[in-house]
């Protein structure tokens, strides 16, 4: 079926741009860019994708499962280690260490497009942000989020009893930390108000 | 679909998948009934093992639409290179090793994997090897697991063997041409990650002196039962 549909597509997209560019030309070359602009379309490997997403959430047993499950949870298992064994103030550093480079690179489209670049950069920009929490609501100057850790800490405390930090400490050992950490990095200042829907403001600079 | 400007650029991390494709999805839905009614009968003895396991609600779930614009997002996100799925996770995992290498602590750090996340695998697995066979330890690692099928692009399954692309070889190099920060090297991810966990769990379930497994780490990983 995906062969067929794949050439099938390719051909229809062909036939409809040479009828519609000899009869609509300004129409049909507006239709080409959006085609050619979308690069989901091109994509070869979404097939792959699907079918993790329908593995996920064909599972509704003891809870429902989501796409951000597994990130969450190994988030959570590292962070109880790094408690554990005293090192957690470390493991935010090195996270930002880590993104040092990039972090600069922000630090240089904020310094040119505004305070607003930096939010975005945290959030709807990075995959590893896009791919945590479920949606991300984008306001000027702030944004909102449900809290991946809250359902998750609860499940992995109820089924597998290894979990004894509290949701707090999540806010406060990393989320917060590593926010206002690279917030600072890039040149902006932000307030964090934890809840079962997070959000992140934008402090002005005075 | 191969005249797009773009193409070349995409392909780049997706040589090999043409051919496994077609043979990976003939594969999946064979080996996707075979788990089902394999699923069927753990069902009547492993209960707590095999319930949450595909059990048809997918297009019951009213939350699917924030995953399909996540996938969107995701795959329309091409820049640096063109960014999965898994992306997130393996970056997570990729982060957290190199901390733990930095810190001398990679043993325990594999360690309290096992042992946090491996409740239900540890109490159950010994008993399901034991009624199906080693298979089923391949099974639990890979497939049935959201840490196999949320991580691993695709799992290509075959009786006591699975093979799947390794997430960590291009992300490092991805990793190390946009940020040149990670001390870790590919090798390390195999020798004190991927290996250590797996067996890990066997240890862990008590089957060390049932099961033992190869690795071959490479482009394609494959892991069998010997």
């Amino acid at each position: 079926m995906t062969d067929v549909s794949r050439r099938t597509f390719g051909k229809q997209t062909v036939l409809f741009s040479a009828f519609a560019a000899l009869s609509f030309p300004g129409k049909a070359m507006a239709f080409l860019d959006k085609i050619e602009k979308k690069k989901f379309l091109y994509r070869d490997d979404i097939g792959y994708a699907m079918k993790s997403i329908f593995m996920t959430y064909d599972g509704t047993s003891k809870y429902l499962h989501k796409f951000n499950d597994v990130v969450s949870k190994t988030q959570l298992r590292s962070l109880q280690f790094h408690i554990n064994k005293g090192l957690d103030k470390e493991y935010v550093d090195h996270y930002i260490a880590t993104m040092e480079p990039v972090l600069q690179r922000i630090k240089q489209m904020v310094a040119a497009e505004g305070t607003e670049k930096g939010l975005a950069s945290l959030f709807e920009d990075n995959p590893s942000a896009y791919q945590l929490f479920e949606h991300i609501n984008v306001n000027p100057n702030q944004r909102s989020f449900p809290c991946p850790y809250k359902d998750m800490l609860s499940i992995c405390e109820k089924y597998l009893k290894t979990f004894p930090m509290q949701w707090g400490d999540v806010c406060s050992k990393w989320c917060t930390p590593t926010w206002k950490g690279v917030a600072k990095k890039i040149g902006i200042n932000v307030s964090v108000h934890p809840g079962e829907t997070c959000e992140v403001k934008l402090i002005s600079q005075s | 679909m191969s005249a797009h400007p773009n193409n070349q650029e995409i392909k780049d991390t997706m040589a090999s998948e043409k051919p496994r494709d077609e043979m990976n999805r003939r594969d999946f839905s064979r080996n996707i009934l075979a788990g089902g009614v394999l699923s069927a009968l753990s069902l009547i003895t492993i209960p707590e093992r095999a319930e949450a396991w595909l059990d048809g609600n997918f297009r019951n779930r009213e939350d699917l639409g924030d995953a399909l614009k996540v996938i969107e997002k995701t795959y329309s996100d091409t820049d640096p290179y063109p960014h999965k799925f898994n992306d997130a996770l393996v970056k997570l995992l990729l982060r957290d090793l190199d901390f733990a290498v930095r810190k001398g602590v990679e043993k325990e750090f594999c360690e309290d994997y096992v042992a946090r996340l491996g409740v239900l695998v540890n109490k159950h697995l010994k008993k399901g090897v034991d009624q199906f066979g080693d298979d089923i330890f391949l099974w639990a690692m890979f497939e049935r697991t959201s840490c196999g099928y949320q991580l691993f692009e695709y799992i290509d399954i075959k009786k006591g063997k699975r093979s799947v692309p390794c997430p960590f070889k291009p992300m490092l190099n991805h990793l190390a041409k946009g940020l040149g920060t990670y001390k870790i090297v590919w090798a390390d991810v195999c020798s004190k990650w991927c290996s250590p966990t797996w067996n890990g769990f066997i240890k862990g379930a008590g089957l060390t002196e049932r099961i033992k497994i190869k690795v071959e780490p490479g482009d394609i990983c494959t892991i069998r039962v010997v």
